[in-house]
């Protein structure tokens, strides 16, 4: 059996969150060599990456790397084919300039938002991202759960695919005045036929999702935001199954979002089994929801 | 959708501050799902020298550039253009083909250089409405394959051969084994559950006496996905085995799609109103 295991030329144990076992791509069928992926996550904002940082990046792959990054989709930075006797020295290099390794694993990963210059975020979700990522970013799990923020319902971070997902919305309210006589620029912009038209007056109705783009395509300035806020949708998932989440509040503030997320992840530590027939995997959050319900996953049981 | 509502250049967004642009920053070569040393660093001196020193990295393997003066676009395109960097993947125009890592165990088939190669060959194309497409190595698809508007999954079918099991129980324990519980180990030797099996073919890549090994490769080809404002699945469409055949299927379902599709629509647009029949022939 020992010889079977020196043969394995792997490292069984991994060293830390965010340092992924990995192939020299050269080899890639053989699975050599001890070398590993290091992904790195930027602080403190998840998605942005200062001049100093990429600098960083550049040195460290060049120096323990193999000159290459790859982008992940949820924005880190992946290190691939660092040796394992230089881990420790790569890392401090990017400790330094802001760069941790993380979203690895059964944790919480990286935090998703979009960007705060966007032209059609209804409502800036990057320092919200940056509080969650401060909070909860990291913290072990039962099983990997994505948390995404999203300006807009175009949803780029895709938040209906995410354990926990957040939309920015924002309710309109048509101004009294007469709109232009044949301008159907709002109903054409709304993908929900949400918007009637009777007599020079427009009115929204109940199948509105609180998207904005008719506030955006009307050039007369008759439909106004009335307030934003946010979506929570809970339990999505992407992967080998896709699963949208399930829309748990609308129009809620900062804080109330930070309140449910801290909400579900201590329910999911709670609440989350092993998958049916598995003895190693645990549930991921939406199969929990599916599972209980969401009102009864969201119930703070009694301590 | 008007085509000018992403200004006429590919890679140049609105943004805010008012009046100053946002760029998206694609690689071409040698890589198009990875950045190297030299275009990193390119990048950092173009954030510094002519942005406010921050850049963005995008779900889609891009970088976003912000607050970028109109008048050094040009330069800016000069610079990238000399390191296989180019501004794109905004608006209409074909998007970022993007594709996981090469170095992760679990692939399949290692997909980059595909996409390398896909998005040569189709970058800076228009087509009627935005088109994503994700090459995955595995089942697991991190790159979204399954609400993409063309999702592709790469697959190892494995087989036991007559060599006899040495009972390590590396393919079925933590942290290496079987990650979908497909595999079951007993005095009696070793079963696979096809139902369970994802086909990722990584239990093969551990097998020492090759007892398990790969019986061929194949690629999934899933379309008319999408994020966003009314998200879908994927559907099957077909099977694949070799490269070479994934790049003319994919090539045939974008020229079909600019040829069916209308303004704005996305291919599950047009699959939904017209069947996936259109894609044939």
């Amino acid at each position: 059996m020992n010889v079977e295991k020196e043969e394995l030329s792997f490292n069984l144990e991994m060293p830390a969150v965010g340092v992924i076992k990995g192939v020299l791509a050269k080899d890639i069928e053989v699975v050599g060599e001890r070398v590993v992926n290091l992904r790195t996550c930027a602080r403190p904002y998840r998605n942005i990456y200062t001049v100093a940082q990429l600098r960083t990046i550049r040195n460290v792959i060049e120096k323990y790397g193999s000159g290459k990054v790859h982008l992940s989709p949820r924005h880190n930075l992946e290190i691939p084919e660092v040796r394992q006797k230089d881990l420790d020295s790569a890392l401090k290099e990017l400790y330094i300039s802001g760069l941790f390794p993380g979203g690895a694993g059964t944790s919480v990963r990286n935090i998703f938002t979009c960007p705060h210059w966007c032209s059609k975020a209804v409502r800036p979700v990057q320092e919200l991202g940056m509080m969650v990522s401060a909070n909860f970013a990291d913290r072990d799990m039962p099983n990997k759960v994505t948390i995404s923020f999203a300006g807009c319902s175009n949803g780029c971070s895709r938040p209906q695919n995410s354990d926990i997902g957040v939309i920015a919305i924002g309710r309109v309210e048509a101004a009294g005045g007469r709109c232009v006589d044949d301008c159907l620029k709002c109903i054409e912009a709304c993908p929900f036929g949400a918007i009637d038209r009777t007599g020079g007056q427009v009115r929204i109705n109940d199948k509105c999702v609180y998207c904005l783009r008719c506030v955006d395509a009307c050039s007369e300035g008759l439909l106004h935001v009335k307030e934003t806020g946010f979506r929570v949708l809970i339990g999505g998932k992407e992967g080998s199954t896709v699963r949208f989440g399930a829309e748990y509040a609308v129009f809620v503030g900062d804080f109330e979002v930070l309140e449910i997320i801290e909400r579900a992840l201590s329910s999911y530590l709670k609440k989350a089994g092993f998958r049916p027939g598995s003895e190693k995997k645990r549930e991921r959050l939406g199969e929990v929801v599916e599972r209980l319900g969401l009102d009864e996953f969201m119930k703070e049981s009694p301590a | 959708m008007s085509p000018d509502r992403y200004g006429d250049t590919a890679g140049v967004v609105p943004g805010r501050p008012e009046g100053r642009a946002v760029l998206r920053i694609r690689a071409l070569e040698p890589y198009s799902s990875e950045f190297t040393s030299e275009q990193i660093g390119v990048i950092a001196d173009i954030a510094e020298k002519y942005g406010s020193g921050i850049v963005h990295v995008t779900p889609r393997q891009t970088v976003e550039v912000p607050d970028i003066d109109n008048s050094s676009i040009g330069k800016i395109a000069e610079l990238l253009g000399a390191c296989g960097l180019s501004l794109g993947s905004t608006g209409r125009h074909m998007r970022n083909v993007i594709a996981c890592s090469r170095w992760c165990l679990y692939n399949a088939v290692p997909v980059s250089d595909l996409a390398r190669k896909l998005n040569s060959l189709h970058a800076g194309r228009v087509l009627p409405g935005k088109m994503d497409i994700s090459l995955s190595g595995c089942d697991f698809s991190c790159v979204r394959s399954r609400t993409s508007d063309i999702g592709v999954i790469a697959r190892a079918d494995i087989e036991l051969t007559d060599k006899e099991c040495k009972k390590c129980s590396l393919c079925v324990k933590a942290p290496l084994g079987c990650q979908v519980d497909a595999i079951n180990l007993s005095d009696g030797g070793l079963t696979i559950d096809r139902d369970r099996c994802v086909r990722c073919g990584f239990c093969s890549n551990i097998c020492r006496p090759g007892t398990i090994e790969v019986r061929s490769r194949s690629f999934d080809v899933y379309v008319g996905g999408c994020g966003g404002i009314r998200p879908r699945e994927a559907v099957f469409h077909k099977s694949l085995d070799s490269e070479e055949a994934l790049v003319d299927e994919l090539g045939r379902i974008l020229d079909r799609y600019a040829e069916h599709g209308w303004e704005g629509a996305r291919i599950g647009d047009v699959i939904e109103k017209k069947g996936t029949s259109f894609l044939e022939g």
